[in-house]
């Protein structure tokens, strides 16, 4: 694979953290784009926002703590994270002490987001 | 074109699947070229050799052998989830010490650097989930 | 440009969010149970017929699940014509 080779890509992630797999897989997948060198920018709509939670603590039930793991994205140069401004709203979410910078889109601003992309990975 | 699939769904749960497998059938046939299907979570039971439909049903598992068999496809599946689903090719069944593998040969296990890969060499890249 | 597809009902939140987001210039292809959004003379469509968006439902998933009173505007399609979708539009958004 060419570091060229570059097409931007976007994740849209809308699940929960624990519910089921696909948030573990999204984020792996977020981390494995980082560690090729392919550039990759995330999007948390509607639930996918409680990704984001803070103070997740999944120790007890044998999972792998999602939030800790995208607080280390700005590591792997994933600087560019976007959230659901409704649905932060409507979890009451304060992001602006989450390890992760994040960017709050209205609807409008979503559609234009992503209409600016070669590639979206929906999970 | 150059696609690539990413398919996220179980062969076992609705039609996503077998969609995504018919999919693949119609875009060879309008002259596209497929670079890889990549199967993550529960679409890597996709792999499954030992899987067995009711009379009467099909499941996406016969669709994906069926087109394995037809086209020289890279389907790969994601390690990670393979192993959690339990389908293991001969080297990780020996490496964790399990009776058998549990995939058909048709499929490759491997790491999301595929999928990244995938993203990066196509001009088109379908998801289908649910 | 982007082309979404609907697997899920119209109860869904993955329903709720598409209808958030898409736009007129998108393209909407309904399949496994987003078929059930393509009832006509339902909320559903009525609000799909509302965004503007151009509308399909994939024709075996609306058979199999027994949507035959397609609502207006709403386009059957076979895989064939799903694939002649996504010549047109560069990206996908998989809502499930």
């Amino acid at each position: 694979m060419s570091k060229t080779d570059k097409k931007t890509v976007l994740m849209v992630l809308r699940h929960s953290p624990y519910g089921a797999g696909l948030a573990k897989a999204a984020v792996d997948t977020a981390l494995a784009s980082a560690a090729f060198e392919q550039p990759i920018d995330l999007l948390f709509i509607g639930d996918g926002v409680l990704q984001l939670q803070p103070d997740q603590d999944s120790h007890s039930k044998g999972m792998k703590n999602v939030g800790r793991q995208l607080a280390s994205l700005p590591l792997y140069d994933i600087n560019h994270v976007y959230v659901d401004a409704q649905a932060v709203a409507r979890y009451n979410m304060d992001l602006s002490t989450a390890a992760v910078v994040t960017r709050e889109l209205d609807d409008n601003e979503m559609h234009q987001l992503m209409s600016g992309y070669d590639h979206l990975l929906g999970f | 074109m150059i696609y690539s699939l990413l398919v996220l769904s179980s062969p076992f749960s609705g039609h996503c699947s077998r969609s995504a497998a018919a999919f693949a059938q119609s875009a060879i046939a309008r002259g596209h070229s497929i670079h890889r299907i990549f199967f993550l979570d529960a679409g890597t039971l996709a792999s499954s050799a030992n899987s067995v439909s009711a009379q009467g049903e099909q499941s996406a598992v016969t669709d994906w052998a069926e087109l394995a068999g037809q086209h020289d496809i890279d389907l790969v599946i994601c390690i990670t989830s393979a192993l959690k689903h339990g389908m293991l090719d001969q080297a990780e069944a020996d490496r964790h010490e399990r009776s058998s593998a549990t995939i058909s040969r048709a499929f490759t296990v491997s790491g999301l650097g595929q999928l990244v890969d995938a993203c990066a060499s196509s001009d088109r890249l379908i998801t289908f989930g649910g | 440009m982007i082309l979404h597809t609907l697997n899920a009902s119209p109860s869904s939140a993955a329903f709720s969010e598409c209808l958030r987001i898409i736009d007129a210039g998108d393209a909407l292809v309904l399949m496994g149970d987003g078929a059930y959004a393509a009832l006509a003379n339902t909320d559903a469509s009525r609000a799909l017929q509302c965004t503007g968006a151009a509308l399909y439902v994939l024709a075996a998933d609306a058979q199999a699940s027994g949507v035959s009173d397609v609502a207006d505007g709403v386009g059957r399609i076979d895989m064939d014509g799903l694939v002649a979708l996504t010549e047109d539009f560069p990206r996908q958004q998989a809502w499930y």
